[in-house]
């Protein structure tokens, strides 16, 4: 805070403060403690409570009838009768407008019973699904890696400067295109009916199914999320001495060995952060999924996600399955920093 | 461990259109500690990593012990390199360092880890196996990046300036180390410098480069007391000069006609009469003259400043924008104002008339 001061004043540390203050706890701490409250309660839980939504619609429709009865009292001829009926009848209004009124106060404000019920509630395809992301999106994070260590490592030592930019500007450009145009290509590549199957019939080959297998969320997402692996592989490789790759050779290692002993210990931090990153990217990711399942293969998890949010409209439910999905990943972190045995500081490095 | 003789053929580099190394000739004897002497870019960078394997030659043709090396990369050659920055392994231990060239050998681990121990004491290193090379001062991680170039018993030691980043009484304890190193092991030492100090103390040969070509190669004494090219001259050590136009040959020596007067000195190269050339006087063979005692020649100046070294003081003279100096012990000397009028002198064998050439940048 001291060196904040210092090398800031006390006007731009405090704005400092404030804003990351404000970050945190306006856009992590805060929507996440959210979510997880959300995702402890249940408002069906209450019996009764789960029938509210008919009887306030039963009474609207009961209110809207009377206003017709009205309608007829007053079309009737000026008499004391028609007065006392007029008054009946707004009376019988009141009371169920009142009901009304009660009863939304409980439906916008359902009495909250905690408890972990909603974590429970996952089906036995629920679960499959989600161990099937997990997975997927570990083996998006391998392939990714065994494409984009090599490309690394070309940029950062063997290419001349020259080359080296020119592989960096084709591994940009790409990027500079929005991500869901990008997955379009995609699609129109790997449709039924799309370029792929095109040239394996002219090859004589029958059609393949690559986005009923699921093969084209995989291909996709790969290549959608490459350069969050290769630039932090890229920028520790980058910081290697090359004398030391020479000395290595020199004393007699074989190419693997070099790249074993003294390559990839150097870039640990740099291939954690990078596998971290692809993998919360893919795990998370929705937008891929959506458009290369398009319902013909199973959803991702992120897709049962969204259909309890918005199809199912049970926002509980919905908030204990993507807590579920953050704890993976902040496992997958936590795994990813012991394998690789580096720890936050290195990462901030 | 046993040295071997180096040869370059012809060997010439270009890199594009620049010529890094002019085609060169070149020996270098079995067991001998060899310093290749010259400024930054000068190419002997270049040719080391050429005997190492890491450069093939655009021409000519490099053998060790008799054997050409085309071809063979630098995993394979009986070499091994110390880089300039020493490049140590600094997520190893200093043992796993040395063992590192045994084991990618395939050496099993016991052999390997008693091979690595018999080399950290060699190097006086013996208890600090355990450390990692940044727990290390300069001094002993130079040590490690010797013991782990040592342990795949190699014939030849490059070293490119491995004493460069190391501070100066550091420097010179390590000379006399490397020296003593060479000598136990019998391997043929490559030392690259733009030292001439370490090139002079250490080797047993030097050879001095100029923008990609080896001028002059000798031993240290020759180098030194013998140089063959203004450049060597100047490059190595400080000299006095004297230019002007050789007025007479005669059979032990030559007269050169300078702004000075007429001055006598030695004609080592034969020069012609008429020649361009420069009469090279180092300051320790140059005196002040005081009474009636006159070298052969004698030249007058003013007096400037002094610098004391200790045991050794140079005084710096002034005439006609041309600089002078003179290396004294520091032994009876006479003090002198600024400006005061000197006449020195040198003895005609002192003095060393060599062609007009390029010389060293001071």
């Amino acid at each position: 805070m001291n060196s904040l001061r210092r090398s800031f004043g006390p006007i731009l540390s405090l704005v400092i403060v404030v804003l990351v203050g404000v970050w945190v706890i306006g856009m992590i701490v805060g929507p996440q403690l959210i979510m997880v409250e959300q995702s402890l309660w249940n408002k069906e839980i209450g019996g009764d409570a789960a029938m509210n939504s008919t009887r306030i619609d039963r009474l609207y429709n009961e209110v809207d009838t009377l206003g017709f009865d009205i309608s007829d009292a007053e079309a009737l001829a000026e008499s004391p009768k028609r007065t006392e009926k007029i008054a009946t009848i707004t009376a019988e209004i009141d009371a169920k407008k009142s009901t009304i009124k009660e009863l939304e106060a409980v439906e916008i404000k359902p009495e909250k019973i905690y408890s972990f019920k909603n974590y429970t509630l996952m089906g036995a395809s629920h679960f499959f699904i989600f161990v099937k992301t997990i997975g997927a999106a570990v083996a998006v994070t391998i392939i990714a890696f065994i494409v984009c260590y090599p490309i690394a490592f070309t940029v950062a030592k063997v290419a001349t400067p020259g080359k080296a930019a020119l592989i960096m500007l084709f591994l940009i450009i790409p990027y500079s295109i929005n991500e869901l145009l990008r997955v379009f290509a995609w699609l129109m590549i790997l449709d039924n009916n799309g370029v792929a199957n095109l040239l394996l019939g002219f090859m004589g080959f029958d059609p393949i199914s690559f986005l009923g297998s699921g093969a084209g969320v995989f291909i996709a997402m790969i290549y959608a999320y490459i350069l969050f692996m290769v630039f932090p592989i890229y920028n520790t490789v980058e910081t290697l001495d090359s004398s030391q790759i020479e000395a290595a050779r020199d004393m007699g290692a074989p190419t693997w060995q070099i790249h074993r002993k003294i390559v990839i210990p150097h870039a640990k931090p740099g291939i954690a952060v990078g596998c971290i990153m692809t993998f919360m990217l893919s795990a998370g990711s929705f937008a891929v999924p959506n458009i290369m399942t398009r319902g013909i293969a199973e959803p991702w998890f992120t897709q049962l996600i969204y259909n309890k949010f918005f199809e199912s409209s049970n926002w509980n439910v919905g908030s204990a399955y993507a807590f579920t999905l953050v704890i993976a990943c902040i496992v997958f972190i936590f795994m990813m920093m012991r394998f690789f045995g580096v720890g936050i500081k290195d990462i901030a490095k | 461990m046993r040295g071997m003789d180096i040869e370059l053929r012809d060997v010439s580099i270009r890199f594009g259109g620049f010529t890094a190394v002019h085609p060169t000739n070149l020996k270098i004897k079995a067991g001998e500690f060899f310093s290749i002497l010259g400024p930054s870019g000068c190419g002997k960078t270049t040719i080391l990593r050429m005997v190492s394997g890491f450069l093939n030659p655009t021409s000519g043709d490099v053998l060790i012990g008799g054997k050409s090396m085309a071809g063979i990369g630098p995993d394979k050659r009986p070499t091994a390199l110390i880089f300039q920055s020493l490049a140590l392994f600094p997520l190893m231990t200093v043992r796993e360092n040395v063992a590192f060239g045994l084991e990618m050998r395939g050496m099993a681990k016991g052999p390997r880890s008693d091979k690595a121990q018999e080399l950290l004491d060699l190097v006086a290193l013996g208890d600090q196996g355990e450390k990692t090379p940044d727990e290390l001062s300069g001094g002993q991680r130079q040590r490690v990046a010797i013991a782990r170039a040592l342990a795949v018993e190699p014939a030849v030691l490059l070293l490119d300036e491995p004493l460069s980043a190391l501070d100066l009484k550091l420097r010179q304890h390590m000379r006399s180390e490397l020296r003593d190193i060479q000598r136990k092991t019998g391997v043929t030492f490559i030392y690259i410098t733009h030292d001439q100090g370490e090139a002079l103390t250490m080797s047993d040969r030097i050879a001095v480069m100029k923008a990609g070509v080896i001028e002059q190669v000798d031993t240290t004494d020759l180098v030194y007391n013998a140089p063959s090219t203004a450049f060597t001259a100047t490059f190595v050590g400080a000299n006095n000069m004297f230019k002007g136009k050789i007025k007479e040959v005669s059979s032990d020596g030559a007269v050169i006609d300078t702004k000075y007067g007429l001055l006598r000195g030695t004609n080592p190269k034969n020069l012609s009469v008429g020649s361009e050339a420069i009469l090279f006087v180092r300051p320790e063979k140059m005196t002040v003259q005081s009474g009636g005692k006159k070298s052969d020649n004698a030249i007058d100046v003013k007096y400037e400043r002094r610098d004391l070294e200790g045991a050794f003081v140079n005084l710096h003279f002034l005439q006609d924008g041309d600089k002078f100096s003179v290396h004294q012990t520091n032994v009876n000397l006479k003090s002198h104002e600024k400006g005061e009028s000197c006449t020195i002198g040198f003895d005609s064998k002192a003095g060393m008339i060599l062609a007009t050439g390029e010389l060293a940048d001071e």
